[in-house]
């Protein structure tokens, strides 16, 4: 099996090393992509292409049940953080 | 008599320390202690008749205190037990104290920077919390700032006036102190049931009501401690160069007051920003 075709088809990568959250706990960079993904998307509307790298970081970063719950926060108008742009 | 001789020499001793007649009041208070502490952790844990054995135990240990006090200030004033060593040791007691007391609102303060410098994600990861109102710490904190500051500047001239034998004096100092002391506490409550959170309105509102309400609790004590003081002066029991009890009332208003300079800095200012 040959390594090109598969990295042809798929690009593997992580959300990268960010300075603002250079410790082990990542937990505020999980949230504040997530923040930033919805700010962005209340500011530039859901089809403009660069708030998307929010997005993959945040589903790259946070644990499934966290996004889930901040889903459902957001649904019940609980998030703990404004998401006005 | 003039002299001490072989039969009436057990009845001098040759030291300058108080070797205090058995009393009841450590055992007794120690189990209205035991009493106070089984009925609070009953009543924050919903137990039946936690709230009954908790005001039983409350008012044992400030029966018990006042009864075990009442003697010290019988042997000192009445019975001349206090030499200037017993004092002393006396003075070494009230500091080591005060200085217990620090180690015990370092705890609450911790607690408040802990939670503080690094607000969590739950609470929006700001500081105060998302959703709370603060006070404005230029209210009512501020002119309770005003209030202790004073009392403790009161205090001071009080104390001076006993030493330099001013009678009139004296009695003033402590008076104005004692009555910017109630001042603060009324304030307080009033604030405390006008706030806008409670101390279950998230870690802000426990780490706030903690803090403020131990330093409450010990001008609450702070008080009564002047006040005894107070009543000393008026019925005569201190003279200008022996009035322990009433210094280390005063040492203990002045850690108060203290106290709630951080409390203002820390809480009120920078924590309401």
């Amino acid at each position: 099996m040959s390594d090109s075709d598969l990295s042809s088809k798929y690009v593997l990568q992580t959300a990268g090393f960010d300075a603002r959250f250079p410790n082990t706990n990542q937990t505020r960079h999980c949230y504040q992509n997530y923040t930033d993904y919805f700010k962005c998307v209340a500011a530039k509307g859901e089809d403009f292409a660069p708030c998307k790298q929010f997005k993959r970081a945040y589903n790259s970063l946070c644990p499934n049940e966290w996004i889930s719950k901040f889903d459902d926060q957001r649904e019940n108008g609980t998030f703990p953080a404004s998401l006005e742009p | 008599m003039t002299n001490i001789n072989n039969i009436n020499r057990s009845d001098f001793q040759y030291f300058p320390f108080h070797l205090v007649t058995p009393s009841p009041w450590p055992i007794l208070l120690s189990f209205s202690l035991l009493t106070m502490a089984i009925g609070a952790v009953m009543y924050m844990h919903g137990y039946s008749n936690g709230g009954e054995l908790l005001s039983t135990g409350f008012i044992l240990t400030s029966f018990g205190m006042g009864l075990w006090f009442r003697d010290v200030i019988i042997e000192g004033t009445y019975l001349g037990d206090h030499t200037r060593q017993v004092q002393k040791g006396l003075q070494l007691g009230i500091l080591l104290f005060i200085v217990s007391e620090v180690f015990a609102f370092l705890s609450v303060f911790w607690a408040f920077f802990h939670s503080s410098l690094s607000p969590a994600i739950e609470i929006g990861g700001v500081w105060p919390p998302q959703g709370i109102t603060p006070l404005d710490p230029f209210a009512i904190p501020l002119l309770n700032t005003i209030l202790l500051v004073s009392s403790g500047a009161f205090v001071t001239y009080g104390h001076h006036a006993l030493i330099h034998g001013d009678r009139r004096g004296a009695i003033l100092g402590m008076f104005l102190t004692i009555l910017f002391a109630v001042i603060f506490t009324i304030l307080q409550y009033y604030e405390y049931s006008e706030a806008a959170f409670t101390m279950s309105d998230s870690v802000y509102g426990s780490s706030f009501y903690a803090s403020t309400g131990l330093h409450g609790l010990h001008v609450i004590v702070g008080t009564i401690f002047i006040s005894v003081a107070f009543i000393r002066l008026i019925n005569y029991h201190l003279t200008d160069t022996h009035h322990q009890g009433c210094e280390a009332a005063i040492l203990y208003w002045h850690f108060v007051d203290v106290v709630w300079l951080f409390l203002f800095i820390a809480v009120y200012y920078w924590g309401g920003m």
